[in-house]
């Protein structure tokens, strides 16, 4: 393709030369600028790649210039591409919309500058496979870093027809730009040490991926506008979690959002249960996941260390516990599993496989714990943690280039990462691992002493030597090893006397599990995969293939020469050209705020009142309510593959929107109703239910909105900067405030409230872009 | 303040006539497809009723050949016995014994019909076993291809494995989508919507309902589903209202629904919108008085699902439905340890095979006979898919009871008045982990003899799906030789 174009491009520069001379000026903008033919005409510059010919396009080359792949490829001409070294085709993407306003992504194949003229660009295009070959005139879309370009005109088939214009004519300009100098990543984000740099509406989009939305007082604005981005992030790199006191276990450092869970017996003891005010033995406290998902939310709204809270809920999501499938949601046996993320959060990703690995909880949850061979001959351990640590938790079904795009055979077709022998394998690795032993507990202020499993501390090599598999194991090929990493059967477990016999298949066992998570740390694919969780998460649920490779270069090396440091991936989410800049408007930018996001972001954004009742948001004394009817029930994800699928495809697109799996007919309900609750009806009118056991509610302080309501329009910008960053479209404004307005000015407060509903509602806030 | 269905629908104006609402919700596209097609609408009711046993339910242990009994007891054991191990097999006394007219002696798992071991429980599937409406798909699942075991281990050309198999989310995916060599985008019971609109005619409420979430099954090419809870209709979609008269969402042209209609440019907020959108429509025709229903549903989750959906079909006719897809789950088959109970005549605890079985066969067992007091027995077909089925041999070994692990095919279960049933399609696998239908790891993972597309078709046909379009929906089909299978009358 490369040899090609080169060679096709020399032919267009005298046609391009002619429009360069013969026409005027855009305006500077970081958005890509299509060119059109003239100032009066939005249709493009536009070539068919191959024979050069004008539109209207074929869907197939006439040249045939691929036998295998005939689609016609579309060349066009733009500038203002700030690219970052390096940075390429796989930085852009492009769309086309027909008449019926179906819209078309086209593959960007190559881009380029034009000789002599180094700021301006041609761009490839492969044709989509699902066009007509009559589809009339299209309107073509480039998007890079989240913007996008002015939209021109290409005609497939005949030409005519299409979407009405929404961008006016863009000829090339008379002086065309200069040589651009692309920065590095590291001068990219340098750019961001000096506070001035980046704009409002940057800063408040920043909030909403790195923390659980911006505070409606703006203490949170007001410092990062104060210090910039980068020294922002470094604070929240170094802020302690509220927990902290390794006393409670030598072997159990906890530095946590959660704080140290007593050990519970199995059963509840006593019947009934003695009311939860009164006594620290209470059901609901100790044999539910309450007290962890209040603690959820009491973090979420009022503890400052709030980028680790979403980088460790991020990390919840894929490294999945579901708490219900562990002993009746025994808030004991779950925490561990919290603190554990917490703890490693900013922390190196081998660690967290590791310490995850050997998390009782998951032991439980994926059956780790106990695995045992059947005999060395016929060893078919429990295959369940070993098949879904590498699906799930590390590298993925597919193997990967280190951009995130899938690797393709010869066919076209995926390349499984593992087969089921290495699965085999790496089941044969977690074999002998068990609980250790039982923690002795006090109850009823020391009157009861029992003992519980041990579901605090991690797990242990086992005493039954029989259990483990010691033989030899064929892992995977990893960025260390061209060869598959083999595990060699163990040399000395039997031999010697009995006792040395277990102490040198638990030395074994030690060994083989820190190879096995080593060789899945390092496998290639590990850094791309993490890094889409982690921007699917924070940031955008289609993110470039380039975006994408910039968080795996930090994970592979963290410019100190370290794999895996977490705090260098973050930084990189975060501080990448298609997080950052002004307003996006890539039509793809975003995700789907899920519920708890979409919860926690309103809460801090009215700054919820009344927070050690912040289960209470919910009025009831089930703290998931809510979340749980918009489907996410915090802490309960129905299976290892989470509260919804992280691949979920978006309905009739080929687009991803994990947040959208859990978003049907019912909750789209369940949020409208969500924001009634809490900004019409939630208002602190008496009725709402109070008992001694039973929250009696957040609510929100909108008293600054209010005071706007007097000038509705007022009302609505406030909204639009505060919610949306600036993204509220001029219709979407229009709209509101001419329901607004007609609310009468001696009901500011239902002016107010009706204002925040139809912002809080709509899903051009509940897509965060 | 907040407003009855009643005024709602009063202030509204809309008279409910369909071609009103219909013209009120242009930017639906799956109504406006409708409304192009010029239906021709059926003259008869159909529906099909998918039931998802998710996670991978252990189909050797759903039905177990009597005729290789010994071979299925010394593989798996007894869980009956204390101490056994493994324990991962039950007991040929506790079996449930059918013999079915295609041939050889079998038993089904004792919570298909757990009223027979104990009489206190609610009835199973024996009843319309022996009634002849129930057949069973022997080893079904995702191929490319008809493929052999020596195939299946030279993979030769890449032509014989399907993508991922073994892994829960890929399989599922195939199952929903019968595309087996990637990653399918759309569903087959969303395809057949796709292709069958027009025999429902214009409706308000799309042909495909979920009683549990959103699924790929049901999502079509333009085809979306309906997704909602199970409990009364009036309440079902219940949109509440606390705010000033003159802001109420309830009415057109209301800023609510004017920003549903803008940024539609935007395909992620353009999906939300168009939900919320089919949210509004549907609420309105939804707002029925439940129907009185003759059959007692036990109040499992399942129960309840499938309870709701015998509520629509009892009112079909008011909803104006011709031709109804409908997506049920029951979750917890991943049962890589505890699948089995000493005891299966009592329902274990969670997470058990056995107690998700009872469920299921005692949901599905009153529905069953709800449809023959509705007159709806041979409208109406259910049928079971599952992510895959589950390794012959146990997995590991430890104090607890033991598990299965991920494999491929699997039994499906289809009943209703059309099925010819009381027999079984398909081949039952030969149970031996060094035999023909293993994949060659040796665990009893039983390559499929029947495929997804083949099931599927089958099911298709009978519902209304035109001959010339069911490899449009089942693009896979031609590559198989029987396209019905014929356990459909």
């Amino acid at each position: 393709m490369r040899t090609r174009a080169f060679a096709l491009r020399k032919c267009f520069v005298s046609i391009l030369c002619a429009g360069v001379a013969a026409l005027c000026c855009g305006s500077a903008s970081a958005a890509p600028s299509l060119f059109s033919v003239s100032s009066s005409s939005t249709r493009a510059v536009a070539l068919e790649s191959v024979s050069m010919r004008a539109e209207p396009f074929s869907l197939n080359g006439a040249a045939n210039f691929f036998p295998a792949d005939p689609r016609t490829r579309i060349t066009v001409f733009c500038m203002n591409l700030d690219f970052l070294q390096g940075e390429g085709a796989s930085s852009l993407t492009a769309d086309a919309e027909d008449a019926a306003h179906n819209l078309y992504p086209l593959k960007v194949e190559y881009v380029g500058t034009v000789p002599s003229f180094d700021g301006v660009y041609m761009v490839v295009l492969r044709l989509n496979d699902s066009m007509t070959s009559n589809l009339g005139d299209v309107l073509l879309r480039l998007n890079l870093h989240g913007a996008a370009s002015n939209r021109v005109r290409l005609a497939i088939g005949t030409i005519g027809g299409g979407p009405a214009d929404d961008s006016a004519p863009n000829p090339a300009p008379a002086t065309p730009p200069g040589a651009a100098t692309p920065l590095t990543v590291a001068q990219y984000q340098a750019q961001y040490n000096n506070p001035a740099f980046a704009s409002d509406s940057d800063l408040r989009r920043f909030l909403e991926q790195a923390s659980w939305g911006g505070r409606g007082d703006d203490v949170d604005f007001s410092h990062l506008r104060a210090i910039g981005i980068p020294a922002y992030i470094n604070e929240q790199f170094n802020m302690p979690p509220q927990f902290i006191d390794a006393s409670t276990d030598p072997k159990f450092s906890l530095a946590s959002n959660y704080p140290f869970s007593q050990s519970y017996p199995q059963f509840y003891p006593g019947s009934p249960a003695p009311p939860c005010d009164s006594s620290t033995t209470c059901f609901r406290d100790n044999y539910t996941l309450y007290p962890l998902q209040k603690q959820f939310m009491l973090n979420a709204l009022t503890q400052p260390d709030q980028l680790r809270q979403r980088v460790s809920f991020a990390v919840h999501k894929f490294i999945v516990v579901g708490g219900q499938q562990l002993n009746g949601n025994q808030p004991f046996w779950f925490s561990p599993y919290l603190q554990t993320i917490d703890r490693n959060s900013f922390g190196n990703f081998r660690n967290m496989l590791f310490e995850v690995t050997l998390n009782p909880g998951m032991g439980e949850y994926l059956n780790m714990r106990g695995n045992s061979v059947v005999s060395q001959s016929n060893p078919t351990p429990n295959e369940n943690y070993a098949r879904e640590v590498m699906q799930l938790f590390s590298i993925g079904v597919d193997t990967l280039n280190q951009d995130g795009t899938p690797v393709l055979d010869a066919q076209g077709n995926r390349v499984p990462s593992y087969d089921q022998t290495a699965i085999t394998n790496l089941a044969r690795v977690f074999t002998g691992w068990d609980l250790d032993t039982n923690k002795s507990i006090s109850l009823d202020g020391g009157v009861t002493q029992t003992s519980a499993a041990n579901y605090q501390d991690p797990m242990v090599p086992n005493n039954n030597r029989n259990r483990y598999d010691i033989g030899q194991k064929t892992l995977l090929t990893d960025v260390n090893h061209g060869t598959p990493v083999v595990v060699p059967a163990c040399a000395n477990c039997t031999t010697g006397t009995s006792a040395q016999q277990l102490a040198n298949t638990q030395a074994y066992a030690i060994t083989s599990l820190g190879t096995a998570i080593d060789n899945l740390f390092n496998h290639p694919n590990t850094g791309p995969f993490l890094c889409i969780q982690m921007i699917h998460q924070l940031v955008t649920s289609n993110p470039s293939p380039a975006y994408v490779g910039r968080c795996a270069a930090a994970f592979a090396n963290n410019g100190s020469g370290a794999r895996g440091d977490m705090r260098a991936v973050i930084t990189t989410i975060l501080l990448d050209p298609e997080a950052r800049g002004d307003v996006k408007t890539d039509p793809n930018y975003g995700h789907l705020r899920e519920p708890v996001l979409l919860m926690t972001s309103l809460l801090r954004a009215f700054n919820a009142t009344d927070t050690s009742k912040t289960d209470g948001v919910l009025v009831s004394n089930s703290p998931s309510n809510f979340s749980n009817t918009m489907g996410q029930n915090i802490f309960n994800p129905p299976t290892v593959f989470s509260y919804f699928s992280a691949d979920f495809g978006l309905p009739g697109t080929n687009l991803v929107g994990p947040e959208f799996g859990n978003l049907d007919t019912s909750t789209s309900y369940a949020r409208a109703n969500f924001m009634n609750t809490l900004f019409l009806q939630n208002t602190g009118v008496p009725g709402i239910p109070t008992g001694t056991n039973r929250p009696v509610g957040t609510k929100i302080d909108y008293s600054a909105l209010q005071a706007l309501a007097t000038t509705p329009q007022q009302l609505v910008d406030a909204l639009n900067t505060r919610l949306m960053h600036g993204t509220m479209s001029a219709q979407m404004s229009a709209s509101i405030f001419a329901t607004v307005n007609a609310i009468s000015s001696g009901d500011p407060g239902g002016r107010t409230r009706t204002a925040i509903y139809l912002v809080a509602s709509s899903s051009q806030y509940q897509v965060e872009r | 303040m907040k407003r009855s269905r009643r005024e709602f629908l009063r202030d509204t104006g809309c008279g409910l006539t369909a071609a009103a609402i219909v013209s009120s919700l242009d930017r639906l596209s799956i109504v406006s497809a409708m409304v192009q097609q010029q239906p021709e609408v059926a003259a008869d009711y159909k529906a099909l009723v998918c039931v998802f046993f998710n996670g991978g339910s252990d189909c050797n242990n759903m039905v177990v050949s009597l005729d290789q009994f010994s071979s299925y007891s010394a593989a798996r054991g007894d869980c009956s016995t204390p101490g056994a191990t493994p324990n991962l097999g039950l007991a040929q006394s506790m079996l449930v014994p059918i013999n079915p007219v295609s041939g050889g002696h079998f038993g089904l798992h004792p919570n298909f019909s757990p009223e027979v071991a104990n009489p206190a429980q609610l009835a199973g599937l024996l009843g319309p076993w022996n009634q002849g409406k129930l057949a069973i798909l022997c080893n079904y699942g995702s191929l490319l291809q008809p493929t052999t075991k020596a195939q299946y281990q030279s993979n030769a050309g890449g032509a014989f494995r399907p993508y991922q198999l073994f892994s829960h989310s890929d399989q599922i995916n195939q199952q929903m989508s019968s595309i087996v060599k990637t990653t399918g985008q759309t569903g087959w019971g969303g395809r057949i919507a796709d292709n069958t609109g027009s025999l429902n005619g214009v409706t308000v409420l799309p042909m495909n309902v979920s009683v549990s979430g959103t699924n790929l099954f049901e999502t079509g090419v333009t085809s979306r589903q309906l997704a909602i809870g199970t409990g009364q209709l009036q309440t079902v979609l219940n949109l509440n209202w606390n705010g000033p008269a003159s802001a109420t969402p309830f009415t057109n042209g209301s800023s609510f629904r004017q920003l549903l209609g803008f940024d539609t440019g935007r395909a992620l907020i353009k999906t939300s919108s168009d939900t919320m959108n089919q949210a509004l429509s549907a609420d309105q025709t939804l707002n029925q008085p439940d129907p009185m229903l003759t059959a007692t549903f036990p109040g499992t989750s399942i129960g309840n699902q499938l309870k709701q959906v015998a509520k629509l079909i009892k009112i079909k006719d008011t909803l104006g439905m011709k031709r109804q897809i409908f997506f049920c789950q029951i979750g917890g088959f991943d049962t890589h340890t505890n699948e089995t109970s000493a005891d299966p005549t009592v329902p274990n605890g969670a997470g058990g095979q056995g107690n998700l079985l009872t469920q299921f066969s005692q949901a599905a067992r009153a529905f069953y006979d709800e449809m023959g007091a509705q007159g709806n027995s041979n409208s109406v077909t259910l049928f079971t898919l599952s992510d895959f089925g589950r390794t012959f041999q146990a997995s590991g070994s430890g104090a607890g009871s033991v598990g299965s692990d991920h494999a491929w095919g699997s039994h499906g279960f289809i009943m209703g008045g059309a099925v010819l049933g009381g027999t079984f399609y398909g081949a039952y696998p030969t149970l031996d982990v060094n035999g023909p239908d293993d994949d060659g790891g040796k665990r009893g993972r039983w390559i499929p003899t029947t495929s997804i597309d083949q099931y599927g078709a089958t099911l298709a046909q009978w519902y209304g799906l035109p001959a010339n379009l069911l490899t449009t929906v089942f693009p896979n089909l031609s590559k198989f030789a029987t396209q019905s299978l014929g356990f459909l009358g």
